[in-house]
């Protein structure tokens, strides 16, 4: 791409990679035309791709254990059955609770997560379903949406006791070429820009892009800023102003008003794209749709950067290959879900999860809104990518991750840069990250 | 119908299999029922409204040799009839063998939930699902004048 020159006969070149991205199209939604179908089709599809998996497994797990169906269970006869979780939850708010008879109090500040200690699981397949019981299936870790295995057997009263859980664990890995990087390269992973909102301060985000595009007196840093081949901006990049969004017709010059983060981000845009390839997916604040797979920001948005090849609007989640690293992540909101639904130490345990059950987004479309796909489940993860991240954490972390097939995963929490100024960036040579952090003291 | 049931256990078997389809939605259907097949409804219990309308001999006949068997064996009998009645009328526009398969087909749940999706889709789905749904419905839906959405459509 250009090089930069400044006041030293040595000149940086930024480094050039491969990128391609084709999984994305699993996520497009242009193909698919809404005839009125329920979520029971995609449940279906994810519990058929789930449930082929694991009983391939089921004989190495336990060989000597029949495997059948929740109808077909006996009192007593120790066997595996393969369905999806259920968990019911007392405190997950209902839609129907708006018209019981009996007003309880509801309280006024709404919990960060339902949890309560009588929540219980249950297994279903299209034969029936069966309550779940013994201490082996933590209902504090599952929910709804998982396909699992269980081995255990009916009691007299009708439920079923777990012995032991399998879960698809991770999948299959492509081949990182040994030694094909001999020098460091990065990938940048930003999230959370949300320009136009009160917290964001513009020059915090003029930093980032002048470091990105190398205008910076310092040749260390001009160096650092070479190695840098691909961003990705992983959604809440603006933020509107809604309490301008009143459902009446809007003058016009709260219109203008309206656009300026947008405007704004498409000028920062043009500065990264004109000097780096920068991927940008949407986010729950940005002006796409709702559900999840969200569909790419409309390039008419971006006026000043769309004409760049090097620009790209992504779907989210957003998956992509550069220099054969397979990189997936989305913009926080599968993460975020499972927080309200279960509990675990860490945000990278929740991740580390949803890579072991190999699907993305289990608990959509139960509380996460989500296409109702007839023939397929696009959440689901079929090759286990190199790096898996999630957009707008409170803050960053990282895991490398093992598998038993000697799978390898970067997992990267990346916290919100109006909040922390940091941003991640990915070296494809090891896969190790590292924060690069802006800071304005003024 | 009645050309299907040549003889008892056939006849017998044909109920069975509509029952399970079909009991559940003679209630509203019978909403659209209208007076005149009421009225063969609430006919006589010892002629059951399904002799009038089948007008086989076959069947008359067996009925009769079977009239020595228990008082609740025709009870059972004439409601099975009358349901069967209520199915004829319901889908008197070629509900024929052809129609039966499509709708074991969907009834199946191997294949997953029927509401919402074409005959055609589901089938497509099952075969690209691996599950190798018989080639005979293909080739009916797409080369025979049946009906192309499934058996609950407009009616869920």
């Amino acid at each position: 791409m250009a090089s930069m020159e400044i006041d030293s006969e040595k000149t940086h070149e930024r480094k050039q990679s491969d990128y391609t991205c084709l999984q994305d199209e699993r996520f497009e939604i242009q193909k698919e035309m809404y005839r009125g179908q329920q979520y029971s089709q995609i449940y279906f599809a994810r519990l058929h791709l789930m449930r082929t998996l694991l009983y391939s497994l089921a004989p190495s797990w336990k060989p000597h254990l029949p495997v059948c169906k929740v109808l077909g269970l006996e009192e007593g006869k120790e066997c595996i059955i393969v369905g999806t979780l259920f968990k019911h939850m007392k405190l997950k708010p209902c839609v129907l609770d708006e018209y019981s008879k009996e007003r309880s109090v509801t309280p006024l500040v709404k919990p960060r997560n339902f949890m309560h200690p009588d929540d219980s699981l249950i297994l279903e397949d299209e034969s029936g379903r069966v309550k779940l019981g013994g201490s082996a299936l933590s209902p504090a870790v599952y929910v709804t949406g998982v396909v699992v295995a269980l081995h255990g057997k009916e009691t007299s009263a009708g439920e079923f006791v777990v012995e032991d859980v399998l879960e698809a664990g991770l999948p299959p890995q492509l081949e990182r070429p040994l030694d094909h990087l001999k020098e460091d390269k990065y990938v940048l992973l930003v999230s959370g820009l949300s320009i136009g909102s009160n917290s964001s301060n513009p020059l915090l985000f003029q930093l980032l892009v002048d470091h990105i595009t190398g205008h910076v007196a310092d040749d260390e840093e001009l160096g650092l800023a070479a190695q840098i081949v691909h961003v990705v901006i992983a959604g809440n990049s603006v933020e509107f102003p809604r309490k301008l969004l009143t459902g009446q017709n809007m003058a016009s010059k709260d219109q203008s008003t309206l656009y300026e983060p947008i405007k704004e981000l498409d000028i920062m845009l043009n500065q990264i794209a004109a000097g780096v390839s920068v991927d940008i997916m949407p986010g729950l604040n940005d002006p796409a749709n709702f559900a999840l797979p969200q569909q790419p920001l409309n390039r008419c948005l971006f006026p000043g950067s769309a004409p760049y090849n090097t620009f790209r609007s992504c779907t989210n989640p957003h998956s992509f290959d550069v220099d054969n690293i397979r990189f997936l992540g989305t913009s926080g909101q599968n993460i975020d879900d499972l927080d309200k639904y279960s509990e675990a130490e860490s945000k990278l345990d929740f991740v580390e999860r949803t890579l072991r059950w190999r699907h993305l987004a289990p608990t959509a479309p139960n509380t996460l809104g989500c296409y109702p796909f007839t023939d397929r489940d696009p959440f689901l993860i079929e090759t286990c990518p190199h790096v898996y991240f999630v957009g707008n954490q409170d803050k960053y972390d990282n895991r490398l991750v093992k598998g038993s097939e000697g799978q390898l995963v970067r997992l990267i929490c990346i916290p919100k840069f109006c909040e922390t100024g940091v941003a991640v960036a990915v070296n494809l040579r090891n896969l190790e990250c590292h924060t690069r952090s802006f800071n304005i003291q003024l | 119908m009645a050309t299907t049931a040549k003889n008892m256990k056939g006849f017998y078997k044909q109920t069975k299999s509509n029952i399970t389809g079909g009991i559940s939605k003679s209630k509203p259907s019978s909403r659209k029922v209208s007076p005149k097949h009421a009225a063969t409804q609430g006919s006589d219990a010892t002629q059951p409204a399904a002799l009038i309308s089948h007008g086989s001999l076959d069947v008359k006949g067996t009925l009769l040799l079977r009239k020595d068997y228990n008082f609740s064996f025709s009870i059972v009998m004439c409601l099975i009839s009358n349901a069967l009645v209520l199915m004829e009328f319901n889908d008197c526009n070629g509900y024929d063998e052809k129609e039966e398969m499509l709708r074991q087909f969907d009834m199946n749940m191997a294949y997953g939930p029927c509401v919402g999706m074409t005959r055609v889709d589901r089938w497509e789905r099952a075969l690209r699902l691996g599950m190798n749904p018989p080639n005979e419905i293909e080739r009916l839906l797409k080369t025979e004048k049946v009906q192309q959405d499934c058996l609950w459509q407009g009616r869920v």
